[in-house]
């Protein structure tokens, strides 16, 4: 699911930076550091919208750099358990299928498709009665295990339910 | 709570078996509002973590506007480390390159972007612009 939230991200300033263009500095600092980054916490951060605040720089004892507070909204992506989504293929292999759901990784092992789901080497693919699951294709699936770590997401998904498998 | 009820020679090295009547002088009991209001909590709550310490408004700043020497001495250091990172330098040169020397410059040009902040004990703090302050 997608949500907007507010975030915070310190940033140290290297003073060859310091001037009249900092801010434009810290925003693409903000913008390099944190989008498209992912944590087990809030997900994965896809774009930063606004800039809320800038908190005054802070000098750093002894380094001469100086810290700043960035407040910002952003758009994040965080997959939750049930959540059915749609994901395109990325491999296929005898033991299941990878598929990409934008910056997630889904695996669907071949005990989570309907039986009559049966590896294909030619391709390779997996043939039903009628779909075809391969590289490139695109499926809609349902999460059914997440592990959140400390900086990646894993999943794993089903396709055997109704109306999930092949999107044609 | 006050020192009256402690009697030295009690103490004998074992803590004392907690008596009601005792119990009752270390803790008085609140009867009314009136005892109540009269009582006065020393400090704030141990919580475990430390408040963050409160800005002084600029209106009531009681401490010296003379800057320090160890403020001196620190914004020195600070500014001449920047301007040797490379820092946008705010004032003429005029042929001078050692960092220190330029930082002096600004110093007594006022023209040092720096702000003191001065912590005091009662957990606030006060700021205080380089330009505002009187040079030692």
């Amino acid at each position: 699911m997608f949500f907007l939230r507010n975030l915070s991200h310190t940033i140290n300033l290297h003073p060859s930076y310091y001037g009249p263009h900092m801010k434009e500095f810290l925003l693409r600092n903000l913008h390099g550091d944190v989008e498209g980054t992912c944590s087990g916490k809030v997900g994965f951060i896809i774009c930063v919208l606004t800039v809320t605040n800038i908190s005054p720089g802070k000098v750093l004892p002894g380094s001469g750099l100086a810290e700043f507070v960035v407040q910002y909204q952003a758009i994040v992506f965080k997959p939750y358990k049930g959540e059915v989504v749609d994901a395109i293929v990325t491999s296929v292999n005898q033991i299941g299928f990878f598929a990409d759901v934008g910056p997630l990784q889904v695996f669907v092992a071949q005990k989570l498709m309907p039986n009559d789901f049966k590896f294909d080497s030619n391709g390779p693919c997996y043939r039903g009665e009628d779909q075809v699951i391969e590289k490139n294709g695109q499926v809609r699936l349902k999460i059914v295990g997440l592990k959140y770590q400390a900086t990646q997401i894993n999943a794993v998904g089903t396709i055997k339910e109704d109306y999930l498998g092949q999107i044609q | 709570m006050d020192g009256e009820d402690y009697e030295d020679d009690n103490y004998d090295g074992y803590p004392q078996e907690p008596e009601d009547e005792f119990a009752d002088e270390m803790e008085p009991e609140l009867n009314d509002d009136d005892d109540r209001k009269k009582l006065v909590e020393s400090g704030a709550k141990a919580t475990g973590f430390p408040t963050p310490a409160k800005a002084v408004s600029k209106e009531d700043r009681t401490t010296t506007p003379y800057m320090t020497k160890y403020e001196r001495a620190r914004i020195l250091g600070t500014r001449a480390l920047q301007i040797s990172m490379n820092a946008p330098v705010l004032v003429d040169l005029e042929g001078e390159t050692d960092a220190l020397n330029i930082a002096m410059k600004e110093l007594n040009n006022k023209m040092i972007p720096l702000i003191v902040r001065r912590y005091l004990p009662d957990n606030t703090y006060e700021d205080w612009e380089v330009s505002e302050m009187i040079l030692p």
